[in-house]
């Protein structure tokens, strides 16, 4: 349905009428928003960057090919944007060894609350080397489908594969003890 | 912490919802885009000849430049009337030839690199 209502819109406004352009970005305005939020969880800042991914593709549209899918074509290219924009202004993490402080110090001597755990957790992949963050940012985005993410980031699922084992392994080794097992209160 | 720990915390991310304004202010944007003129492409055919007559005083300098070398270096036996003053201001000469063709060579070495960003700049802008 989405696939034939974009490649529609995209002959349209092709064809001089700009106004087709909205039903692509309606459609899409969710998932580019939310994906631009994962790579730097600012709200703010993630529709100036699906803002500046829309109008990239507007411009670009004529380098569509139609052999593939147009979300996948637009997944990668505003992926493409904000890995550069990122690049240019990293998102603000504190260091992976910090990650695991607890926001709420009354959880401190029991480990932390779920919402806490999956907090730090989600700030420990921001502060991941580049490489790893991206690859599971995509992962994630794509419903743990590992094409999807490659063909996003341009890369072969091999190497994507391989970037999420490490990326992983880093946040298991990082993240200290507490996120999975709740210490015992002292006596 | 094991791997599908992880992949459970990571899978349950909250989805937020971009702003009411947001598809509006993306059109805006896009309807001032589109009323820009496009930009002008590169005058290849007018360029061509130039930078081909470019190319070809190019290649007519260096010829000149290394014959002159050439002959100047055997100067004394080639032209008997240079006589005395040959030997005397060759070394000058030739310093002389050489700092100009470095010269040329620099000048002709900026223009096509400050041709080529052009293309480049165009081309990303377009």
């Amino acid at each position: 349905m989405s696939f034939a209502d974009d490649q529609a819109d995209v002959d349209k406004v092709l064809a001089g009428d700009v106004s087709a352009y909205e039903g692509i970005v309606r459609r899409w305005q969710g998932p580019l928003v939310n994906l631009a939020y994962r790579f730097c969880r600012d709200r703010g800042r993630a529709e100036e960057m699906a803002q500046e991914a829309f109008l990239r593709a507007y411009r670009a549209l004529g380098q569509w090919r139609k052999d593939a899918v147009f979300s996948t074509w637009l997944f990668a290219l505003a992926t493409n944007l904000y890995r550069s924009e990122l690049r240019r202004i990293p998102a603000r993490t504190v260091p992976l060894d910090e990650v695991a402080e607890p926001r709420d110090p009354r959880a401190a001597d029991g480990g932390l609350e779920d919402s806490d755990r999956d907090h730090a957790v989600r700030r420990a992949v921001l502060a991941l080397p580049a490489k790893y963050r991206e690859a599971l940012i995509l992962f994630y985005f794509h419903d743990l489908d590992v094409p999807a993410a490659a063909k996003s980031l341009s890369l072969p699922e091999g190497t994507v594969k391989a970037r999420l084992f490490r990326g992983r392994e880093l946040l298991r080794r990082k993240l200290p003890e507490v996120l999975a097992v709740p210490r015992l209160k002292e006596a | 912490m094991s791997h599908d720990e992880i992949d459970r915390i990571l899978s349950r991310e909250e989805e937020i919802l971009p702003s009411s304004g947001f598809a509006a202010s993306v059109m805006g944007a896009v309807r001032s885009e589109a009323a820009v003129p496009p930009p002008i492409p590169f005058p290849w055919k007018r360029a061509l000849p130039l930078l081909a007559a470019a190319g070809a005083a190019l290649v007519m300098v260096v010829v000149v430049l290394v014959v002159g070398v050439t002959q100047l270096s055997r100067g004394g036996a080639a032209s008997p009337s240079a006589g005395e003053w040959v030997p005397t201001f060759l070394p000058f000469v030739n310093s002389a030839v050489i700092s100009a063709a470095g010269w040329v060579t620099l000048a002709l070495a900026l223009s096509f690199a400050s041709v080529a960003l052009s293309l480049r700049l165009a081309s990303a802008r377009a």
